[in-house]
């Protein structure tokens, strides 16, 4: 329990936390947050299934509020402490990091996250599902551009009516289903009724698509990246988002197994589409920030269309990728942020030739870009590579279009860091990476190594809780947990 | 019985220690009357009243939460109050006292078990709140607002009595019970009586607030005082729909079916109109009551629902109101001159204990868990889900709505440019502010007792 606590009880005691020291205190919460989340690795066996709540009894209405976690749900659990201490670090020496509301709230944000990936109770995902939403939304409105009130309306109703859509699923789940227990729901049984399965599949996915986001509904989130600060575009899309694709994997695909017939190929098209288009829009945009927000779609398309292949190979890989895509996001999010920082300007056109005067800069962006269009032994490279393999099993046109990913990510990535760091030098004054922003990038590139290396670590913890809900929901498995 | 009388003999001291001018032993009285007439409702079952128990008056378990809930909303109303009516010590206690008879007419239309005691019950809740509204003699709206509220409401009450008066002439009696059986037993299916439900529906409706007999609302809302629309909002609401929703699933549940249309159409014009209305509000009172008809769409959910109609609506109004009565709280520290919303601007940002109440209890109307009213709205409509999907639906669409509102509202307060704006707040508004908390907060938990 003291998992998904620490983080609430500490992130109440950061708003009381006077200036002089928020910035410690905020990095030494989330390392003692990760150090907690460690000793649960260390106990932890591949096959486990940990219950870290686990009422005997359900209470009336079916809520049952089991909470515990698989091997899936560590990953992203060691992925969201990883991530928030790499986010305040590298704030660490900006304005921002020494505000108590900041921290207080990227803190409530870590427990609503840690909430939702332990949760076995469908309203309790539903709950923190929403509950994340609330502390980024007052970082984007607090400390993101002013003004910028439209966007973050759109951000959040969008968000808000993908949220009711999966809110009715759940309650028509209610009529499938005794209890709103995770392995009761996936043990549904939906024999004959493969249209209503779909339909509350379809509601859930919904609410998924419009946080991943996938193409038609990708409208909210090029403006709201923009205007955000490079902490809550960091929160964003190296967290948020993986709370969608964590959400097909462990939640709507398992429950509605019997509809994924009639979702699988519109979600694998639309995210076929949000591929091409996330990358043609990308080569044109003149703005880091889009270009990177755009990149992102394209990245998520091809997840979101691995995931609904549901194969264990594809799961893995996506998976992969999943870690993958918070690496390379907060790698670019913070390349950008430090450009703006030091030059105020995050316009191509009138950035050039800082790898001159700041080589350091030069060289660490380099090595971001090269883990974005995943080059060999980095880990968006086997995550690539299998997704790929597993679309083009699927059907050939699916897979060729996946396939342009690594051409055009190349094109508009390399367009990016050339036109910013190379070229005739439009400034005489960069200053270079302070300590917490070199640790931040040497994190990273050691990770994204890392795992390029020997993806295999992910993939042990993975493959038992997949075989486990396969398992679950052929029925082979009379589970009483 | 026992509260009853405790209740209303207080609000009979109330009137005489008014005399003293002291506002404070006023109100120190009246919350110990109230108080005491919440333990022994508490206790209603554990000891012998010294009073004849009497066969229209019975408390059963949902009735005993509903009573419950009434006294504790009151308390916070006479709580809010306060600081209004410290600066007018000559009615101080006529406020208290009226508001204590309202609450006595509400208990009877809580506990009732035949037609007289609700009519009792009904009247005696609407007089006090007829005065209590135009008890502000200088003031001009709300003068209008009184005499608005007063005729309509008897007119209301007029049809209600005409409806008892066709229901008794086609069943043959006044008791609960007994209408219920001659009504099931089916020997009584007569227009006459069909006449009878239909009017006693509009009156409900009426009383509520909804549409389309909802334009009282908006204009009594703008007259009377704050703590007066905290009650109105609160324990008169909560009272009228428990009565409701109680005649509806039991007395006439067999004749319900017949008339959900209607109900089902006043359900998506509420929600709609009250919404869609309260967007263009510029005046927090004005909007705070377009919003209490979009709540009463929700609540009306409650009638269609024989099972768990009076416990979801238990839920939903403990959230509903206690958000309520939070956001009157604040809109009574922050108002000026006029309620204009643009006084909001910024007070949440330099203002931490207001701003955190106003986001939980603004997120809370929104229905964003694991807030009270996010359960309130979970409970109405899931149990209407298989029934009527559609018009789910349309309260999901309306709902966003209304979330966009509320939001709107949650970022005009937390704006930044309030900076350095800091209000003043007394300590009863702090404990009114402190107790809609924990009702938001911890109101749902009551889910996992039952």
């Amino acid at each position: 329990m003291e998992l998904i606590f620490l983080p609430l009880i500490l992130g109440i005691i950061a708003f009381f936390v006077p200036t002089k020291w928020v910035r410690p205190f905020g990095l030494l919460a989330s390392l003692s947050i990760l150090a907690v989340s460690i000793v649960h690795l260390m106990n932890f066996h591949a096959t486990d299934y940990v219950m870290l709540f686990n009422p005997a009894e359900a209470f009336p209405l079916g809520l049952t509020f089991k909470m515990g976690y698989d091997g899936l749900g560590l990953v992203m659990v060691l992925l969201t402490n990883a991530v928030i201490l790499l986010i305040l670090l590298a704030n660490y020496n900006r304005d921002i990091a020494s505000n108590a509301k900041f921290t207080g709230l990227t803190l409530l944000m870590q427990f609503a996250l840690l909430g939702l990936f332990t949760s076995l109770d469908g309203i309790l995902f539903y709950t923190f599902w929403e509950l994340a939403l609330i502390p980024i939304f007052l970082i984007l409105y607090w400390f993101g551009k002013q003004d910028n009130n439209r966007a973050l309306f759109k951000f959040f109703l969008y968000t808000l009516l993908g949220s009711l859509m999966m809110l009715l699923s759940f309650i028509a789940l209610g009529y499938f289903s005794p209890s709103y227990s995770y392995f009761q729901l996936v043990q549904a049984n939906f024999a004959g009724k493969e249209v209503a399965a779909a339909l509350i599949m379809g509601g859930i996915l919904f609410a998924f698509s419009v946080k991943i986001p996938l193409f038609p509904f990708q409208t909210w989130q090029a403006p709201t990246y923009t205007n955000a600060p490079m902490a809550g575009t960091m929160l964003l899309s190296a967290l948020m988002l993986k709370m969608a694709l964590y959400g097909m994997i462990k939640w709507m695909i398992p429950i509605g197994f019997e509809g994924l017939v009639y979702l699988k190929w519109p979600v694998i098209t639309l995210g076929g589409i949000g591929i091409v288009y996330g990358a043609i829009i990308a080569m044109k945009q003149k703005d880091l920030k889009t270009l990177f927000a755009y990149a992102s779609i394209s990245h998520l398309g091809l997840i979101a269309a691995g995931i609904m292949i549901f194969s264990l190979s594809a799961i893995e890989a996506s998976m992969i990728q999943i870690i993958n895509h918070s690496i390379v996001a907060i790698g670019l999010f913070l390349a950008a942020g430090i450009i703006e920082d030091r030059l105020q300007t995050r316009n191509i056109e009138d950035l050039g030739g800082i790898a001159k005067v700041a080589p350091h800069f030069g060289f660490w962006f380099a090595v971001v870009t090269f883990i974005s269009v995943s080059v060999p032994f980095t880990a968006g490279f086997m995550g690539e590579f299998i997704l790929i393999k597993e679309l083009f099993t699927a059907h050939w046109v699916i897979g060729l279009t996946a396939a342009t990913t690594l051409v055009f990510g190349a094109v508009y990535m390399l367009r990016a860091y050339q036109g910013s760091m190379f070229g005739p030098s439009k400034m005489t004054v960069f200053a270079d990476l302070t300590w917490n922003e070199y640790a931040v990038f040497a994190i990273l590139a050691i990770a994204a190594v890392g795992f390029g290396l020997y993806p295999q670590i992910i993939i042990d913890f993975i493959k038992p809780s997949i075989k486990f809900t396969q398992e679950l929901m052929s029925g082979d498995l009379t589970l009483t947990k | 019985m026992d509260a009853l009388i405790i209740i209303f003999v207080t609000g009979l001291i109330g009137l005489f220690v008014g005399m003293l001018k002291n506002s404070r032993l006023t109100l120190a009285v009246i919350s110990v009357g109230l108080i005491a007439g919440f333990v022994s409702m508490y206790h209603i079952n554990d000891y012998q009243s010294m009073f004849q128990s009497y066969q229209g008056l019975q408390f059963s378990r949902t009735q005993h939460m509903f009573a419950l809930l009434a006294i504790a909303l009151t308390l916070v109303s006479v709580l809010l109050g306060y600081t209004y009516f410290k600066e007018d010590e000559e009615h101080t206690s006529d406020y208290y006292g009226l508001m204590l008879f309202s609450l006595t007419g509400a208990l009877c239309l809580i506990g009732f078990s035949n037609l007289f005691m609700f009519f009792l019950g009904l009247e005696i809740l609407s007089i006090p709140i007829y005065v209590l509204v135009g008890i502000q003699k200088g003031n001009a709206l709300a003068s209008e607002a009184s005499v608005k509220y007063f005729f309509t409401g008897s007119f209301a009450t007029a049809i209600m009595l005409f409806g008892i008066a066709l229901v008794y002439g086609s069943t043959g009696s006044f008791e609960m019970n007994e209408i219920q059986m001659a009504i099931d037993m089916g020997i009584m299916k007569s227009p006459m009586l069909n006449i009878g439900v239909l009017m006693m529906m509009a009156a409900f409706l009426f009383k509520v607030g909804a549409v389309p007999f909802h334009f009282w609302g908006p204009d009594v809302y703008q007259g009377s005082s704050n703590a007066v629309m905290a009650y109105m909002a609160s324990v008169v609401k909560l009272a009228a729909l428990f009565a409701f929703v109680h005649f509806f699933n039991f007395t006439f549940h067999s004749v319900t079916p017949f008339v959900s249309g209607i109900i089902l159409f006043a359900i998506v014009v509420s929600l709609f109109l009250g919404y869609l209305s309260a967007l263009k509000q510029t005046s927090f009172r004005r909007m705070m009551a377009y919003s209490s008809i979009a709540n009463t769409g929700f609540a009306l959910f409650a009638v269609l629902n024989q099972q768990y109609g009076e416990a979801s609506l238990w839920i939903f109004m403990i959230g509903y109101a206690c958000s309520t009565i939070a956001l009157i709280t604040i809109n009574m520290i922050v108002e000026k001159e006029t309620d204009d919303i643009a006084n909001w601007k910024g007070i949440g940002y330099s203002n931490p204990f207001i701003g955190i109440t106003l986001v939980i209890s603004l997120l809370s109307m929104s229905g964003i868990p694991p807030f009270t009213g996010f359960f309130g709205k979970y409970l109405l409509l899931s149990s209407a889900f298989s029934n009527y999907l559609p018009v789910v639906i349309l309260a999901i669409i309306a709902s966003l709505i209304g979330a966009y509102l509320y939001i709107r509202l949650m970022v005009l307060s937390l704006s930044k440019d309030g900076e350095g704006h800091k209000l003043s707040i007394n300590p009863t508004q702090t404990i009114v502010l402190t107790l809609s908390l924990v009702g938001i907060l911890g109101g749902w938990l009551v889910l996992l007792i039952k």
